[in-house]
């Protein structure tokens, strides 16, 4: 790939965007960039609901005792925020939004292989999330967003909703899953060969490769919630003869798997930014891209590792702490093959290259604090305390969020064809990291010291790191607010147009204009080599 | 570097912590080494005046990759080894362990002790026992955890689950609800508090001085947790304060009037949903105690209400008891009861953990010694100055019994001889 055909075609004034306008337009397109916008805006509008029930949760815990609200209002908040959070926003994620958006250019394609089907999944998901909100609005379901029982077949109806929610958005995934797979193995343009595929979509195809295989299980148990409590069959309900820590291993092998949903995509989005900014290939690409499989596949193995304390076997125990350390190692390699990219590289700090670094200081900490939990006699301790948490949210806030976030700093001249402030988006970036790290250090400290998670209230021995806990939340908040308005200003408000390839980035998907036009390229384009052929070539040794 | 688990009050509580301590050491040092080099490689190869220098078209090497894998590969294997070695410990429980018995239930844990002893919240351990908890729960989900003890495992209704730890050291530590269980998830605490062994002895042995009705209603009420709905001091919960219940008119939802009378409050202990007061959720969230409690229960939880709606309440000095006018048999009685005796011996002639006192003056047999005894004034005032001077065959030695020399004169030993021997 030259240099001259990476310059951008000239603009021409259609694009995506202008092509068709009125309301009508949007909701019946079947263009996938129009798609992947649609869900943009659906899981910002979420991602903010569940950030105030976070503030909701924090501002509670910010001092020992009752604070602003009753214990059953806070179990309320605590799940809601768990609900919206994982299933209406970060599980369709990244590959919703930016997968749908970028995977047809970036193989070159005009869209993805079932336009039609990729609407629908946009359609069923908004059906999930209303069913969502009604169950959150009528019954405010208090189970945490793990539903276990008997619990959550004692407190009410909301369940099912909920449950039959989750249902219709698996639905909505394995969908888009479906379409993934299909349009990459049938819609590469000449020349994308499979190991020139970029890391982006290897990850989409790892993650296509999960959603197809593991949420239909969440279907199934559905069904036998329905049949326990329609026609008395003893499944999970211990009063019928069932077995609650049933309903725990079904829920994990879904809800583990979902975990690398939530990842894989942000570990892409990091192998796409760090090469472009340091001018070097991806450094160990095979091995990147293998380990991305690697880590789907051991992933289908794990689940039991939430369950290690809950009264399964020893030998159950000891199998799964063991087969959770393989999937440290997959993890490992990715991060020492990021970071090998930046040396000799020429490094710009822009904003989505300090959201990248950003990203491996924080998938440090939370791959190492996996490390406690995968091993079982420290688990035992750590298990269902606020090391969890913390745990937790620097894989999916640090790891799933940062990632997307990186991602629409990056693409976003891409997507609109603008650019937004700089300096606002790295103020933005300071803040969201500082405000994050002050949240969840502490919290892992609290683990340390014993704090259970899910508690109204705590000891007064807890008090100063939950105080500071909350003062980062409100500043992550901020930070979070800032970068989405710089990006909103910039979309909607500022004049300030990008050029077509703003980074000189060799990837398929800036070789067309920028906003693309509705079919993304005037002609499929031809590749003969990798998207990350930076630098000048050096005699092979 | 980063040390912030609780104190140590287990045996295995070291080799967790040390295993903690190991992995705190590699993570601390691959970030520093991954972060400070991502952070060097940023600052020494940054682009400087906005221009690209030539970068090295490398695309991998092969060497890297192999070491970069089995390096993690290696730590992860004995990281995994040394967790499963230490969660082995953990599970198998040593010979001799004493059971305690442990049922969570929203929002208290109930023990029950091998002597038949029941605390509520109240978890007494001997110092250097194997303690094996056998647990379960009577509704839905919670997890036992002591952070001290480094131990945790959920309590699961319809199943038993167990963990156990031998604690190293006497004191106070803190005992978590550690699963979500509802609204007082976060109250769900109890105390456990590791005692001497003698300690231990005394606190299981204390079935406490027979109770007032009004108290043996409290402690109903302690045990069946009605307190996580019910308060006692007139803040609202979930259902009515017991404070000045008794005696209250009001209406039901239904429109009938009602008086807060004993037959209204057995049938509102009985069978909750036969009529809600008016304000209360409709049907009542409240479960239904037919066939839980017996009437003598009910009648002693009434007493235990009522005791809470007589205001103010005085508390009538009790008469002081002329000791001088009574009985020896009658005084020896009372220090029987006052001493506790009651928690080992018992006066219907059944075997608790020390003779019964029926029977027992006058009775012949032989000591671990091998030397024979009568039970008369002198045997029986050593028995009980001096438990461990003699034990007699059958009965464990040293004597769990607490010697009473200095705590008892020789006129108090003196009348309790006098009481056993009406006790024919």
């Amino acid at each position: 790939m030259s240099a001259s055909s990476t310059t951008a075609i000239a603009g021409s004034e259609t694009n995506y965007l202008n092509c068709e306008r009125g309301i009508w337009s949007w909701l019946t397109t079947v263009d996938h960039k129009r798609i992947a916008l649609m869900y943009l805006y659906t899981l910002t509008l979420f991602f903010f609901v569940g950030g105030i029930a976070a503030l909701a949760v924090r501002t509670e815990l910010a001092f020992p005792g009752g604070q602003i609200m009753s214990a059953d209002t806070y179990n309320r908040w605590f799940t809601a925020h768990g609900v919206i959070m994982i299933f209406l926003f970060i599980v369709p994620g990244i590959p919703a939004v930016m997968g749908n958006f970028l995977l047809p250019l970036m193989i070159g394609a005009y869209d993805v292989a079932f336009p039609k089907l990729n609407l629908l999944s946009l359609y069923v998901y908004w059906l999930g999330a209303a069913m969502a909100l009604v169950s959150l609005g009528i019954h405010p379901v208090d189970t945490g967003w793990t539903f276990y029982g008997p619990y959550s077949i004692k407190t009410g109806s909301a369940v099912v909703w909920m449950t039959g929610a989750a249902f219709v958005l698996g639905f909505s995934s394995i969908l888009t899953g479906l379409n993934f797979i299909v349009t990459i193995h049938k819609l590469r343009c000449p020349g994308m060969t499979w190991w020139r595929l970029p890391v982006f979509v290897w990850a989409l195809y790892a993650t296509s490769a999960i959603q197809v295989l593991a949420t239909p299980v969440v279907g199934m148990t559905l069904m036998l919630l329905i049949f326990e409590r329609a026609f008395g069959v003893g499944v999970f309900n211990p009063a019928l003869g069932g077995d609650p820590v049933l309903f725990e291993h079904f829920f994990w092998f879904y809800s583990h798997p979902v975990v690398y949903i939530m990842v894989l995509p942000a570990f892409g989005v990091i192998g796409e930014i760090i090469p472009v900014f340091s001018r070097k290939p991806l450094f160990g690409y095979r091995a990147v891209v293998v380990s991305s499989m690697g880590i789907a596949l051991v992933g289908f193995v794990v689940w039991a590792h939430h369950m290690l304390v809950s009264g399964i076997s020893d030998f159950s125990a000891q199998f799964f702490s063991i087969v959770t350390f393989l999937v440290a190692i997959p993890t490992a390699v990715k991060v020492f093959n990021w970071v090998s990219t930046m040396y000799k590289g020429s490094i710009t700090f822009s904003t989505p290259m300090l959201y990248a670094m950003a990203f491996v200081f924080l998938f440090m900490i939370a791959g190492t604090t996996g490390i406690y939990l995968a091993t079982l006699a420290v688990d035992v301790f750590y298990h269902d305390t606020y090391f969890v948490v913390a745990h937790f949210h620097y894989t999916i806030q640090g790891g799933a969020v940062i990632g997307l976030i990186a991602a629409l700093h990056y693409w976003f001249p891409k997507m609109f064809g603008k650019m937004y402030n700089d300096l606002i988006a790295r103020a933005a970036w300071f803040l969201i990291i500082l405000g994050f790290n002050l949240t969840f250090l502490p919290q892992f400290v609290l683990g340390m010291q014993g704090m259970p998670r899910r508690y109204y209230d705590y000891l007064p021995q807890f008090a100063d790191l939950h105080l500071a806990s909350t003062i980062g939340a409100y500043i992550n908040a901020f930070g979070y607010s800032l970068a989405l308005l710089n990006l909103f200003w910039a979309m909607a408000v500022s004049k300030k147009k990008a050029p077509s390839n703003p980074y000189d980035a060799l990837g398929l998907e800036w070789r067309t204009q920028s906003p693309p036009i509705k079919d993304n390229f005037e002609t499929i384009p031809t590749v003969d080599d990798t998207p990350y052929a930076y630098g000048t070539p050096v005699a092979s040794h | 570097m980063f040390r912030y688990l609780p104190e140590q009050a287990s045996d295995f509580a070291h080799s967790v912590d040390s295993i903690n301590n190991l992995i705190t050491d590699i993570s601390v040092f691959f970030t520093v080494l991954i972060v400070g080099a991502m952070i060097y490689f940023g600052i020494r190869y940054r682009r400087r005046g906005g221009v690209d220098h030539a970068t090295p078209r490398i695309e991998g090497s092969h060497f890297l990759e192999v070491i970069w894998t089995v390096v993690p590969t290696i730590i992860c294997i004995v990281v995994a080894v040394y967790g499963v070695y230490g969660f082995r410990v953990m599970r198998e429980v040593p010979a001799g362990a004493i059971e305690i018995n442990v049922t969570g239930r929203q929002w208290a844990w109930n023990f029950t002790y091998p002597s038949g002893k029941k605390t509520v919240d109240e978890f007494v351990v001997p110092v250097g026992k194997p303690i094996k908890l056998v647990i379960t729960s009577e509704d839905v989900l919670h997890s036992f955890f002591v952070p001290a003890m480094r131990t945790k495992v959920d309590a699961v209704p319809g199943q038993y689950t167990y963990q156990w730890f031998r604690p190293i050291k006497t004191g106070d530590f803190q005992v978590f609800c550690t699963e979500y269980c509802g609204t007082k998830h976060s109250a769900m605490l109890a105390k456990l508090r590791v005692v001497s062994e003698a300690e231990f002895a005394r606190w299981e042995a204390d079935k406490g001085r027979a109770l007032s009705p009004a108290e043996q209603g409290e402690a109903l009420v302690k045990l069946n947790a009605c307190g996580s709905c019910h308060s006692v001091d007139g803040s609202a919960v979930v259902g009515p304060t017991f404070l000045k219940l008794y005696g209250r008119k009001g209406e039901f939802s239904d429109g009938q009037q009602y008086t807060a009378d004993e037959n209204y409050i057995k049938e509102s202990i009985l069978n909750p949903q036969a009529h809600v007061v008016k304000g209360y959720p409709n049907p009542s969230p409240m479960p239904a105690f037919e066939g839980k409690l017996s009437d003598e229960d009910i009648t002693n939880i009434i007493q235990y209400i009522k005791s809470l709606s007589e205001a103010p309440k005085v508390v009538v000095a009790k008469k002081q008891e002329d000791l001088t006018t009574m009985a020896p048999a009658d005084r020896g009685k009372k220090y029987y009861q006052e001493k506790l005796c009651i928690g080992c011996h018992s006066l219907d002639g059944s075997r608790v953990v020390g003779p019964s006192f029926k029977g027992l003056y006058g009775k012949a047999g032989k000591f671990t010694d091998g030397g024979s005894y009568v039970a008369d004034d002198a045997y029986i005032t050593e028995s009980i100055l001096k438990p461990n001077a003699h034990v007699v065959e059958g009965y464990p030695a040293p004597s769990p019994m607490p010697a009473y020399e200095g705590q008892l004169s020789e006129e108090q030993v003196k009348d309790i001889i006098e009481f056993m021997k009406t006790l024919k």
